[in-house]
């Protein structure tokens, strides 16, 4: 594992400290990952890349409390949330306060939103249920929530009206009006048909620029490298690179591993500049 | 309990057995005669005729509303006599139950050769089957696939249903038992309880296999359909 | 064709009856709805005896016919000293057989809403009674809707055996009338109107609660 100029100032608020995170599942033998630590500063985005398989987006659903851990830690702003046991492999949701769920948002890649709610009625639900504020402030959050993600206008759709994109800007609204002090994004644009991930991912840049902290699983390349303050390349279980310089991991990384994980993005690249070249010396020809 | 007795009773077991045949025997001959019925009510309510595909429709929504007790007494009681036939109480029980299973069938077969994707027809079609060919060999296996559960559970139904037959004074298993419970009333006063037990039991036995096929086939073949 | 001042001078009868029968089909069903939502429950949950002892009662009330349901309830519990009036018997029977097959939509119902549904409830910070309430059940509802309509339509129509068992439902009047008077096409013919009239409107309604409940449609 190496670390590529790491910048780790000590006076910096830390989000969210993940420490020696072990998990497996209960009837296979090896592990899903093993001994998992990085740290999440606040108002930073960490983008955690990697082949499929690697054990990324369980990494952010046990963080989230989704699943459980067998050894290591989980602290949020300080405090020790939850600590790894072995022998709980099969105990399913960990239980978690309402308040310590809230302190996550989470957008999971399906976008499926309540079937009987409209689109206010999905983000203003656990507000009023969970966090128990009044139902004029908590409408007005949404709506300012929509204009940001550009679907004021469609407050009264019913989820069947919309688009998978459409959908999905709505759950992350959904998301954001709890005030999480993380949001945990787990490959939201990978069920997206091509034409609507850039509508979902200029969202989350402009979240990005307005100081939400973000631990996002993602394979969509060109964003990670738009996006990330750290990156996290996970494989087989394993960082195999981390780096708190985003460009200069995506230029020039330093493990094979991440040199060889980089290529394959590279080698469509490749072809297709091949292609516009040869194009162009038709059209010149 | 001393009751139970009653069952061992000579000639009581064997009367039950026959009794039980009649009902199996009335089921099987209704679902037999069900299947073309059905095959052509399916057949008639693809065609793209309004008229036909109308008439279908009353039929099988007529069918399906009406309680078969009360289709039974409009066989048995009223077409009978208008139509001068000479059906005795069987006879009614089974002309109901090919008119019922036949429409429920038939829709069953409707469902399934419309549920089989567009693009199976416009395969076979570019790979040179002709019609006749394309349905043998592309459509119906496929459709068979779609059909067999709910007809398996449609059969149970039926069986279920023979036992309506006892209220037109048929004498199948249920009637088999009540005479037998009659006959035994002052040696065996809680002979009811046993008697009505083991039709209950036999029905059981009887019905139960069926749709333990039924689930089985479902289970096999929910996979091979790729929609 | 038709003697329509015999129709008119028993139609009564048919009313009564036609009370009768809404009377059984609705503690019935009601019987039904909730020995079925119990059980869909105890499924669900996978509570570890009782799911055996549910779906045990599942396939017996499945495999075998009301009447003979209603003969073992009405003629052979009075051995044992349970004498209970017909009436009893009847919804006794019907909730017992209509429970199995609401179990079963019900059940359906449950498991069609996706886990990832819960996940987002979880995530949202729901307990799981309001994950239960507002989340799981609407949905669950939306997909047992026409399950559930079937449902009541058939127990509907089972009710006419109790007729067996002589209680003045619908069915009782056509067969005693048939009996007493020679005006079988008659009765056959109010028969035929009565069940006519329970059952369209409720099969429409039924339809029309289909559509309400089916949040991709409406």
């Amino acid at each position: 594992m190496t670390e590529t100029t790491e910048h780790t100032r000590r006076d910096e608020a830390i989000a969210l400290k993940v420490t020696d995170l072990k998990k497996h599942y209960a009837d296979a033998d090896t592990n899903v990952f093993d001994g998992i630590s990085f740290e999440v500063p606040k108002g930073k985005v960490l983008v955690i890349v990697g082949p499929s398989g690697s054990g990324k987006s369980t990494l952010l659903r046990t963080i989230a409390g989704l699943e459980p851990i067998q050894g290591g830690t989980i602290a949020l702003d300080g405090r020790v949330i939850e600590t790894g046991r072995p022998g709980n492999e099969k105990s399913g949701r960990v239980k978690r306060s309402e308040e310590l769920r809230t302190k996550f948002g989470m957008v999971f890649q399906s976008y499926d939103l309540f079937p009987n709610k409209d689109v206010l009625g999905n983000i203003t639900m656990a507000p009023l249920l969970v966090q128990k504020r009044k139902k004029d402030e908590v409408e007005r959050e949404a709506l300012e929530l929509l204009e940001r993600v550009h679907l004021a206008d469609r407050a009264h759709a019913k989820p069947h009206e919309l688009s998978g994109g459409q959908r999905q800007r709505v759950a992350i609204c959904r998301a954001l009006i709890l005030h999480p002090e993380i949001l945990l994004l787990d490959e939201i644009t990978a069920a997206l048909d091509p034409e609507m991930v850039h509508e979902v991912l200029e969202v989350v840049v402009e979240l990005a620029d307005a100081g939400q902290t973000m631990l996002i699983v993602t394979h969509e390349m060109s964003f990670a490298r738009a996006i990330a303050d750290r990156v996290i390349l996970l494989a087989d279980g394993r960082i195999e690179e981390r780096s708190s310089d985003a460009e200069e991991f995506f230029t020039h990384p330093k493990t094979e591993r991440a040199r060889e994980f980089l290529h394959s993005f590279d080698f469509v690249r490749h072809r297709s500049q091949q292609a516009e070249q040869d194009l162009e010396a038709f059209d010149a020809s | 309990m001393q009751g139970a007795n009653i069952l061992l009773e000579p000639g009581v077991f064997p009367r039950l057995l026959q009794g039980l045949w009649v009902t199996i025997w009335i089921a099987a001959v209704s679902v037999a005669m069900s299947v073309p019925v059905g095959l052509v009510c399916g057949w008639l309510m693809t065609l793209r005729n309004p008229v036909i595909r109308f008439i279908m429709r009353v039929y099988l929504d007529f069918i399906r509303i009406m309680p078969q007790l009360a289709l039974l007494f409009i066989a048995y009681y009223g077409i009978a006599r208008a139509w001068n036939w000479n059906l005795d109480a069987t006879g009614a029980c089974v002309l109901v139950f090919v008119l019922w299973g036949g429409a429920e069938l038939g829709d069953l077969t409707r469902g399934a050769l419309q549920s089989i994707p567009e693009v199976q027809h416009e395969t076979a079609y570019m790979l040179g089957l002709s019609n006749w060919q394309a349905f043998i060999h592309v459509i119906l296996p496929q459709a068979v696939r779609r059909l067999l559960p709910g007809s398996v559970n449609l059969a149970t139904r039926i069986v279920k249903t023979t036992s309506l037959a006892v209220l037109l004074g048929v004498v199948e298993v249920i009637k088999v038992g009540q005479q037998i419970i009659d006959a035994n009333r002052f040696q065996y006063p809680t002979g009811t309880l046993w008697v009505y037990g083991v039709i209950f039991l036999m029905y059981f036995i009887v019905c139960w296999p069926l749709s333990l096929v039924a689930h089985a086939l479902e289970k096999r073949w929910a996979n091979d359909r790729n929609d | 064709m038709l003697d329509w001042s015999f129709i008119e001078r028993y139609a009564p009868f048919f009313v009564n009856g036609a009370w009768m029968t809404l009377f059984i089909s609705v503690f019935g069903i009601a019987l039904a709805i909730i020995t079925g939502g119990i059980c869909a429950a105890i499924q669900t949950a996978r509570i570890p005896v009782l799911r055996q002892i549910v779906a045990v009662y599942i396939e017996i009330s499945r495999n075998t016919p009301l009447l003979v349901q209603l003969y073992f309830l009405y003629f052979g519990l009075p051995k044992l000293g349970f004498v209970w009036s017909a009436e009893m018997c009847a919804i006794i029977g019907l909730g017992f057989l209509g429970g199995s097959y609401m179990a079963e939509s019900m059940r359906a119902g449950l498991q069609a809403v996706p886990q990832i549904q819960r996940e987002n409830a979880y995530m949202l910070g729901f307990s799981r009674m309001q994950t239960l309430v507002h989340v799981v059940i609407p949905q669950a509802i939306s997909v047992s809707t026409p399950g559930f309509v079937a449902n009541v339509i058939f127990l509907i129509k089972e009710s006419s055996v109790v007729s067996a068992i002589a209680l003045a439902d619908v069915m009782y009047m056509a067969k005693d009338l048939m009996g007493i008077t020679y005006n079988t096409y008659e009765s056959l013919f109010m028969l035929i109107v009565t069940y006519l009239i329970i059952l369209l409107p409720i099969s429409i309604l039924g339809t029309w609660l289909e559509r309400r409940f089916d949040y991709a449609r409406r």
